[in-house]
């Protein structure tokens, strides 16, 4: 019977399997579009990947690169240590004001001895040389008092415009409506280039140095904003990773079902979702306002970044453990091992691979996160490094900065040269995430190799 | 009465390893096993047998108390292993599973070396005070389980990179290196070919001398042969229960004879 009415109902496929049919058709059609799209979709990604690479390397790199010059600088004894005993004490009055003069001097009678002429007013030759010379400057004779009076080979910062013409940023007619340079400056300073006074090398200065005032971009490095970054990341590393396993551990290997729990559940599940500048505002009335932690430190800063990071690391910390197949459970229970024996000794491990990489995924958004930090101040221009222990502010409690927030920072600064600085800036956050992702997956191997 | 009891343990011990008595199961409002009494005896394979989701393995699973795993599911009745009750409130499911071993339908060895599977009930349990203790321990277990000549080389390779029927035969071993006193094994021979389950069978009929063993198995054919009794499911009740030979040729009950002759399940 069942037979009978199967034959009536479908007819008989009678061609030739050779031929396509009309329906085949159409299935292999709506397959390769699938394919196309998904092809699409994938060249679109790499290609904003590339221009995306292209542009931050192409404005970024030079960052790396600054333009130095070798000058011979006087140090007249009357203008340095107008006492002229060498007491530090007193050499310290004189400020970076008297300091600038100095190397002007030292500039121009360097000009003179070239035999380069200029139309260009002492004053505009003097601005060839960065204001953070002077304080160079200042230091290095400080600290060796028994120079003054006689001349000393120095490495001195050229100022930005002159870096940014030999980078290609400065042009002579921009330099002509500037009112910072002018082309007969830049005249010389190709003159002083070729002479093989300036030179554009590699400056690693720019990873080390503190951030600087708007008037000397050439100056200002990311070593505040990688330090306050990594403290932070500390913070982030030791608070989430432990408490966000642990949720996760506990909500899916020993919590009951019931209506608590899944009200938990849906609740971190928001969290996961709540906008960061949130956490921000909370952090600011938990920890500065109520707790009374410091400002802009590396602190608050990782205990922010912690609230964010985790809901985001117990949700693939829990699917991770989830992922983990029932029967290794069983397997355990079998042998007569406890419920926490099962979990730490069987479930955990094959669930590591899966809780690493949500961790890094976590710790990466809270390394690239800027929001919250601006509202908990870490948006600050700070000019000494943070301390990881310090007697007055306790464990990462000195104010710094964050990489960025750095790029934010310098994105608003009105000279061009601090574009160059924040795209510089990207590429070391970019590099801090591939070195962060290099460790999981090495993790990752290790914790797979050894079964 | 008390010496009354004393006498009645005694005799439980020459022959009754576990007494069930009035074992009803529930998952949430399901009645999963109704009223299930039996006497399983020390140093005797016996098999449960019936139809699919006739509640042979939840049954099992109550033996060793694997069933807690499970928030919804509930056991009433008495269960006693050598007299003591294992659902008593000052029963550590731990310490059973110790003694009353399990083996399951999937292989399922950890992912770790050979040695690390079955050194890894004897470490939690601290059986061995010393690596040589250990190590005759995994071999003494690997020798029992019949996996001792093919292992012995490779005890430091990953148990997973065994074939399904060693990987069964690691598991045997994983459970007995607990030197338990009843061996739990649900349907351990189902995702294996004929090779191995006959050799898997040969295994359960040597372990007899040590252990008591119960075997839930789809295969008719298998609780013939393996087994010396016999208890036939259906719909979570115990229908009969016997000597095996008893069962599969003179069944007492009309639904033990459709089931054995193929005709329900």
């Amino acid at each position: 019977m069942t037979d009978a009415s199967m034959g009536a109902a479908v007819p008989r496929q009678t061609k030739s399997i050779l031929i396509e049919d009309a329906r085949t058709k159409k299935r292999n059609a709506a397959e390769r579009r699938f394919r196309a799209y998904g092809l699409a979709a994938i060249c679109i990604a790499v290609l904003a990947l590339i221009i995306l690479l292209t542009s931050v390397l192409g404005n970024g790199l030079s960052a790396y690169k600054q333009t130095f010059l070798d000058l011979e600088v006087a140090l007249p004894a009357e203008k340095l240590d107008p006492k002229g005993n060498r007491d530090p004490a007193e050499m310290a009055k004189v400020t970076t004001l008297a300091y600038g003069p100095v190397l002007q001097q030292s500039l121009v009678a360097k000009l003179a001895e070239m035999g380069l002429t200029t139309e260009a007013s002492n004053k505009d030759v003097g601005e060839m040389i960065s204001k953070e010379a002077a304080a160079t400057v200042r230091n290095y004779v400080l600290a060796h008092p028994e120079l003054i009076g006689g001349t000393v080979e120095m490495n001195i910062l050229a100022s930005g415009r002159i870096d940014g013409f030999f980078k290609g940023r400065v042009t002579m007619e921009s330099a002509a409506l500037d009112k910072n340079t002018s082309p007969e400056v830049l005249v010389i300073a190709q003159a002083l280039k070729d002479a093989g006074i300036m030179k554009t090398r590699i400056n690693w200065d720019f990873l080390t140095n503190p951030d600087a005032s708007d008037q000397r971009p050439e100056a200002a490095g990311l070593g505040v904003a990688i330090l306050g970054s990594l403290y932070m990341m500390i913070v982030v590393l030791v608070l989430s990773l432990p408490l966000g396993v642990a949720a996760a551990v506990y909500l899916e290997e020993f919590a009951k079902k019931n209506r608590f729990t899944d009200l938990i559940e849906v609740n971190i599940s928001n969290l996961a979702a709540v906008p960061s500048i949130v956490y921000g505002i909370l952090g600011l009335a938990i920890f500065i306002n109520f707790a009374g932690l410091n400002q802009s430190s590396p602190l608050v800063g990782g205990l922010v970044l912690t609230l964010m990071t985790l809901p985001r690391i117990i949700i693939p910390a829990r699917a991770a453990l989830k992922s983990v197949p029932p029967s290794i459970r069983d397997a355990a229970l079998g042998v007569g091992a406890s419920k926490m024996q099962s979990v730490f000794h069987h479930v955990l491990p094959l669930a590591a691979p899966g809780i690493l990489t949500g961790v890094i995924i976590g710790l990466a958004q809270a390394l690239g996160e800027t929001a919250p930090l601006l509202l908990i101040g870490m948006v600050a221009f700070v000019r000494d490094y943070p301390e990881a222990y310090s007697s007055s502010t306790g464990l990462f409690g000195d104010p710094s900065t964050a990489l960025p927030v750095q790029v934010y920072n310098w994105t608003q600064r009105a000279d061009p040269a601090f574009v160059e600085r924040a795209s510089g800036a990207i590429i070391a956050l970019l590099v801090f995430l591939l070195c962060m992702n290099a460790v999981a997956i090495i993790l990752r191997r290790r914790f797979e190799r050894r079964w | 009465m008390n010496d009354m009891r004393l006498i009645e343990r005694a005799v439980d011990m020459n022959d009754t390893k576990i007494s069930a008595r009035n074992v009803q199961v529930y998952y949430g409002d399901n009645h999963a096993i109704k009223d299930v009494n039996v006497d399983i005896a020390d140093k005797t394979v016996t098999a449960f047998i019936g139809p699919s989701g006739c509640g042979k393995s939840t049954f099992l699973r109550t033996l060793n108390r694997m069933n807690d795993t499970i928030d919804i599911c509930r056991v009433e009745g008495e269960i006693k292993i050598d007299g003591e009750d294992i659902y008593d409130r000052n029963v550590d499911p731990v310490q059973l599973r110790a003694k009353v071993g399990m083996v399951f339908q999937k292989p399922n060895p950890f992912p770790k070396s050979i040695y690390d599977n079955v050194a890894y009930g004897p470490k939690i349990h601290g059986l061995a005070r010393t690596k040589a203790d250990l190590d005759a321990i995994v071999e003494g277990s690997l020798r029992k389980a019949a996996l001792w000549t093919e292992a012995k080389d490779r005890l430091h390779q990953p148990g997973t990179g065994l074939s399904g029927g060693q990987q069964q035969r690691l598991c045997i071993a994983r459970a007995i290196a607990t030197a338990p006193e009843v061996l739990l094994m649900d349907e351990p021979c189902s995702a294996l070919d004929p090779i191995a389950t006959a050799q898997v069978e040969e295994l359960i009929d040597e372990l007899r001398q040590s252990f008591s063993v119960v075997i839930v198995t789809h295969s008719m054919q298998q609780a013939a042969r393996v087994s010396q009794k016999t208890a036939f499911f259906h719909l979570g009740n115990l229908v009969e229960f016997g000597e095996t030979g008893k069962i599969f040729t003179n069944p007492e009950d009309p639904r033990t004879e459709s089931y054995i002759s193929g005709r329900i399940g």
